[in-house]
């Protein structure tokens, strides 16, 4: 199969066709707010008072964004809040993002008339940068330009027998095709672990799941407290899940059946293609730019319900240049919030689909977003903002 | 009266899922291996909630999926709701850790 999307320099291949303006901060968004089919994020992290280990993380997820295949081209500027430390130098973000031939350019503040003068430098670049993208035709390119990211959330009963199996079979058919996909949130693979590791392409792999779970639950039993009180989260238990081990058991089936070639760190771009675990957390706000600063062109999030069912709006989530799906498996959440989600597996429950052809229905979605049909929450101007991912203390 | 809907993910399971609303005393029909495991709801079981499908004595495993999802609290009547009032997750179970908390 095929879908049709934008071939990069590097021979990468889009799904979206964006400008990228970086880091957040008042010139990237003065710019964007200026230019139409711009994009930046929207995130309180500058690095300030960040180990090494979480500036590089942020570098890492800076660099990624812009190295994506759904970004055309990149403004990178400097002089934002905290940018003493040599992670995070502007110039570094440009000489690694340019490497792939992508054409990035340089604001600087205090060469091009200080922020007024670099907004408005920045203002003329993206038009002209747009408007160059704009060119680019999309043409027919193969499924191993797939890259895809998942998280499973407000699980209830029905992610763990419908909507993840659907997502487990679009994996397995990803992979197949010769893609990538990503899948993650170590506390819920707890209780669920030896699983995987029985599906670790090497003993070298299945010994990275074992040790990022053992790490994972060792911090978990550190705070003293029962891990109930956190994870399972209350619209899980809402929902009929009563343990993190039920939890985790439902999560993992949104990975398909391949092996696991490797595990990742968050925003850690892929080596090859096939299935990877990244040993992430689950919260969309972090995890969907993760996935996308790892190269994902396009990211689902599984819906359960259970608490949410009450909400008829689903925002836009942070993937920043990834489209991204809503999909769900819950009668009561599909109801309720029908014009935000992209797909719906309760047909599984309800008896009129099997999960594998709910999964290939799935597959023929993620096609055509791929291709381009927006995802309802492209719709929306409004996303929420990145909560990057950062493991260590701030000092 | 059609009997109500719950799944059971692997053979060797002790719970089942209801895929819809099964009141107390209603006949709840578990497709097993072609065949059908019929047993009485012994309470109401909201859509997406377990059963027993057997009396599970205390401190028993409970498996889903053909895995642990946790232990009996208490002793759990055949066809009785299973959550969190009588399973217990066994882990990242910090409150039972010595020299933390408590």
């Amino acid at each position: 199969m095929s879908f049709l999307g934008y071939i990069r320099s590097d021979d990468s291949v889009g799904t979206r066709n964006h400008v990228l303006v970086i880091p957040q901060g008042i010139i990237a968004k003065s710019v964007c707010d200026f230019v139409t089919g711009t994009k930046t994020l929207f995130t309180v992290d500058h690095g300030s008072g960040r180990t090494a280990n979480d500036r590089e993380q942020i570098a890492r997820v800076l660099i990624g964004l812009g190295r994506n295949p759904n970004v055309a081209s990149v403004i990178v500027h400097a002089a934002s809040p905290g940018v003493g430390y040599p992670e995070l130098y502007a110039e570094r973000l440009v000489d690694e993002i340019s490497a792939g031939g992508k054409r990035v350019e340089l604001l600087d503040p205090a060469k091009d008339g200080g922020t007024y003068g670099a907004i408005t430098k920045g203002i003329r670049l993206a038009r002209r940068m747009v408007h160059e993208a704009s060119k680019l035709r999309r043409e027919k390119v193969g499924d191993d330009h797939l890259c895809i990211g998942v998280k499973c959330g407000y699980s209830d009963t029905t992610s763990g027998i419908a909507g993840n199996p659907a997502v487990g079979y679009l994996y397995d058919k990803i992979v197949a095709g010769g893609g990538t996909a990503m899948f993650g949130e170590t506390t819920e693979i707890i209780g669920a672990e030896q699983a995987l590791a029985r599906r670790a392409a090497t003993p070298e792999v299945a010994g990275k799941i074992l040790r990022a779970v053992a790490l994972r639950e060792d911090r978990a039993k550190a705070t003293g407290q029962d891990i109930r009180t956190v994870n399972p989260v209350p619209s899980n238990i809402k929902g009929g899940i009563s343990s993190l081990e039920e939890k985790s058991l439902g999560a993992i089936h949104k990975a398909g059946s391949a092996p696991i070639r490797d595990v990742l760190r968050y925003a850690e771009r892929p080596t090859g293609k096939g299935l990877y675990f990244v040993d992430n957390w689950m919260g969309h706000l972090s995890i969907f730019a993760g996935y996308a600063a790892a190269g994902a062109n396009v990211v689902l999030f599984q819906l359960g319900g259970g608490g949410v069912a009450g909400r008829t709006l689903l925002e836009g989530s942070p993937s920043v240049v990834a489209p991204f799906l809503w999909a769900t498996a819950n009668p009561k959440t599909y109801a309720a919030a029908t014009d935000s989600i992209d797909f719906y597996s309760g047909t599984v429950i309800e008896g009129s689909e099997t999960p594998e052809e709910a999964g290939e229905r799935l597959y023929r979605t993620v096609i055509d977003v791929a291709s381009g049909t927006l995802t309802r929450s492209e719709t929306l101007y409004y996303t929420e903002p990145v909560d990057m991912y950062l493991e260590e203390p701030r000092f | 009266m059609q009997p109500k809907r719950a799944l059971i993910m692997h053979p060797h399971d002790n719970v089942a899922t209801a895929v819809e609303e099964i009141g107390t005393g209603e006949t709840v029909a578990v497709p097993l291996a072609g065949n059908a495991l019929t047993l009485t709801a012994a309470e109401a079981i909201p859509f997406g909630f377990k059963l027993a499908l057997r009396e599970i004595p205390r401190g028993e495993i409970i498996r889903k999926y053909g895995e642990t999802i946790g232990r009996a609290t208490t002793v759990i009547a055949k066809g009785a709701m299973v959550h969190i009032h009588n399973l217990e997750g066994t882990r990242a179970r910090g409150d039972l850790e010595r020299g933390y908390g408590r």
